[in-house]
């Protein structure tokens, strides 16, 4: 019984027997390295990823140059202290470095969404409930590897931004001020929102069980209804309900604590906006985990 | 060995699987035969943990599935050619599978050459023919080396000389005290790999029993005997206990008695024969006599299906 199966190839079934293979109970451990082993494996993981640090780099150029254009047309006009600094915060170091983080979002969004529902199209997802038939413990070991990756990729592509934008940045004496504890919490803020999108995504995902249907929802929520509250908050700005839903937005809530949570005419506390951010996304992967546990797959 | 009780699986007011029970012994092939849309998958399924059983329960090898600590080495299952990511290569498919068991990539590669994978391992599997997934398939229910084996429809798609590699596999290793259990639509294929068998129709088990004993009991010799005193001679083969079928005036289908039987008693009543013709019904006329009220799917008569089309064809012509 201990024998292991091999050899009775072609038509024979002369079968012989080596040594015992080696077997071993399944842990979280050996979850995350067979998770890490399935997102590296498929093309659409590398299209995404690769797209995202583009995004994030040219956005990061393109901002420095928007900047440098600006100053100089501004250096022909006196400006006051004050005006320099207030268009210094409009656009200042951590807006030109994560200039790109909201795309970057939704392209995260995908491979999120994709982690999961590309599992349950092809039908991959009852390979690896065989595996992992507990289901939480796959489902909980592919959040960590999005999360990790997505955490390590931002990083990665803020860096890269900071690299590419340091000369026109420099030239204008705009740099990053690294003492300065808002500007830096607007960079790993970005972290933390992309990473929650990314979640976010993959929770739907495991709702729905189709990419069409989880990339569509993400983009609605991440995309299409801030943009269409955003017009609705410059022609109704009096009124105080639109302003509330507004701010309590998935996207809008989140990005308080970006470069681009100050730009918002009301706007929650960076970490408070982050927080109501991390509850959606909460509910919605439990709600995932919920139906992925218990319905068939 | 795996043992169901009082399975049930309900899709809204659908029944699929109705009350089952069985047992799927170790050491030998079972295979478990029934029409399409019978409910072998939906079983497999729930055997698997991957579906809910709407009532009863089922074990593998003592435990219900999802119990065990490591389902690959109790468990390898066929349960679909495409239950694999089709954008990711066959070799990385089980890369990843292993990985979730600590087994070692000398393992992967050896259930690659032991399925004959080797020449498309590193292509990706969205190109493959049925009958290469078949075969992907079966090399990731070889990986953990388990003790248990369900195989749903494994020679669907495969070559003839696929075919006999999965026989002789699946006897192989029922042959080292694992656990078979295997489908089919096609009572030849279980009759070829089999030593025991369960048929399913409807959702529900309609035998349970060795496949000789299950040949012997299915495939029973009739004899068709015409005579235009079929009437009367129907009542004297009642009477020595055969089992008599009027299948129109004067053409009568008899069970029980060989055609020597039926033409010496005819002769000894002075009955005139017109016919007397044995005919031995094949195995696979047994099993469709046993599924045929529980087939989900009936097919048209097809002489009927011609008639209508060709008399739809002549009114608009």
């Amino acid at each position: 019984m201990s024998a292991t199966v091999t050899a009775p190839a072609g038509g024979s079934a002369s079968g012989t027997t080596t040594e015992h293979t080696p077997v071993h109970n399944v842990t979280f451990f050996r979850l995350l390295r067979s998770e890490w082993i399935k997102l590296w494996t498929l093309r659409s993981t590398w299209w995404t990823l690769g797209s995202t640090v583009v995004i994030m780099a040219g956005f990061a150029l393109m901002m420095a140059v928007v900047v440098q254009f600006l100053t100089d047309q501004m250096s022909d006009v006196e400006m006051a202290p004050g005006e320099q600094a207030s268009m210094n915060s409009m656009l200042g170091a951590p807006t030109v470095i994560a200039g790109g983080y909201e795309f970057a979002g939704l392209v995260v969004a995908v491979l999120g969404a994709m982690v999961i529902t590309g599992e349950y199209s092809t039908g991959m997802i009852r390979s690896t409930f065989a595996a992992a038939p507990g289901r939480l413990g796959a489902f909980a070991a592919k959040a960590t590897v999005l999360a990790a990756v997505t955490a390590v990729l931002t990083t990665v592509s803020l860096g890269l931004g900071w690299l590419i934008s340091y000369p026109i940045l420099n030239a204008n004496d705009m740099t990053l001020d690294w003492s300065n504890g808002d500007d830096v919490r607007k960079l790993y803020g970005v972290v933390i929102y992309t990473v929650l999108v990314a979640l976010f995504a993959l929770g739907i995902g495991a709702l729905l069980r189709h990419t069409a249907g989880a990339i569509f929802t993400a983009v609605a929520v991440f995309l299409v209804i801030p943009f269409i509250f955003n017009i609705v908050v410059a022609f109704a700005s009096s009124l105080d309900w639109v302003l509330d839903v507004n701010k309590f937005l998935p996207s809008v809530a989140g990005s308080a604590i970006t470069p681009s949570g100050a730009q918002v005419p009301e706007v929650l506390d960076p970490w408070v906006g982050i927080s109501v951010l991390g509850a959606y996304t909460l509910v919605v992967v439990v709600a995932g985990a919920l139906r992925l546990k218990f319905d068939d797959a | 060995m795996i043992e169901a009780r009082g399975l049930m699986k309900r899709y809204g007011a659908k029944t699929a699987v109705n009350d089952v029970t069985f047992t799927v012994q170790p050491g030998q092939v079972t295979g478990f035969l029934g029409p399409n849309g019978a409910g072998k998958s939906t079983t497999m399924r729930m055997i698997m943990g991957l579906d809910r059983p709407t009532a009863g329960s089922v074990t593998v090898n003592g435990k219900p599935y999802t119990a065990h600590r490591r389902p690959l080495a109790e468990v390898g299952a066929l349960l679909d050619a495409k239950a694999v990511h089709t954008g990711r290569t066959a070799r990385n498919h089980l890369l990843a599978m292993a990985a979730t068991h600590g087994i070692a990539t000398r393992r992967v590669d050896e259930v690659i050459d032991l399925t004959g994978l080797q020449s498309v391992a590193s292509k990706r599997v969205g190109g493959f023919s049925l009958g290469m997934g078949q075969r992907l398939g079966i090399a990731a229910a070889l990986l953990g080396d388990p003790r248990t084996l369900i195989l749903d429809e494994p020679v669907n798609g495969l070559d003839p000389e696929g075919v006999l590699w999965v026989r002789n596999i699946a006897k192989y290793l029922a042959s080292e005290g694992r656990t078979v259990f295997l489908s089919s639509h096609l009572m030849s294929e279980v009759a070829l790999t089999a030593d025991h068998v369960i048929v399913i129709g409807r959702g529900r088990i309609l035998a349970d029993a060795p496949v000789a004993e299950f040949v012997d009991g299915a495939a029973r010799k009739t004899v068709r005997v015409r005579s235009p005193q079929a009437t009367e001679l129907a009542e004297l083969l009642k009477a020595k206990n055969a089992e008599v079928e009027d299948v129109e005036p004067g053409l009568l289908q008899v069970r029980g008695a060989d055609a020597s039987a039926v033409g010496e008693l005819a002769a000894a009543s002075r009955i005139v024969l017109h016919e007397l013709t044995p005919v031995a019904s094949t195995l696979e006329e047994a099993y469709m006599s046993l599924t045929a009220d529980s087939v989900e799917y009936q097919s048209e008569d097809l002489a009927a299906v011609a008639a209508a089309t060709s008399h739809n064809e002549g009114s608009k012509a």
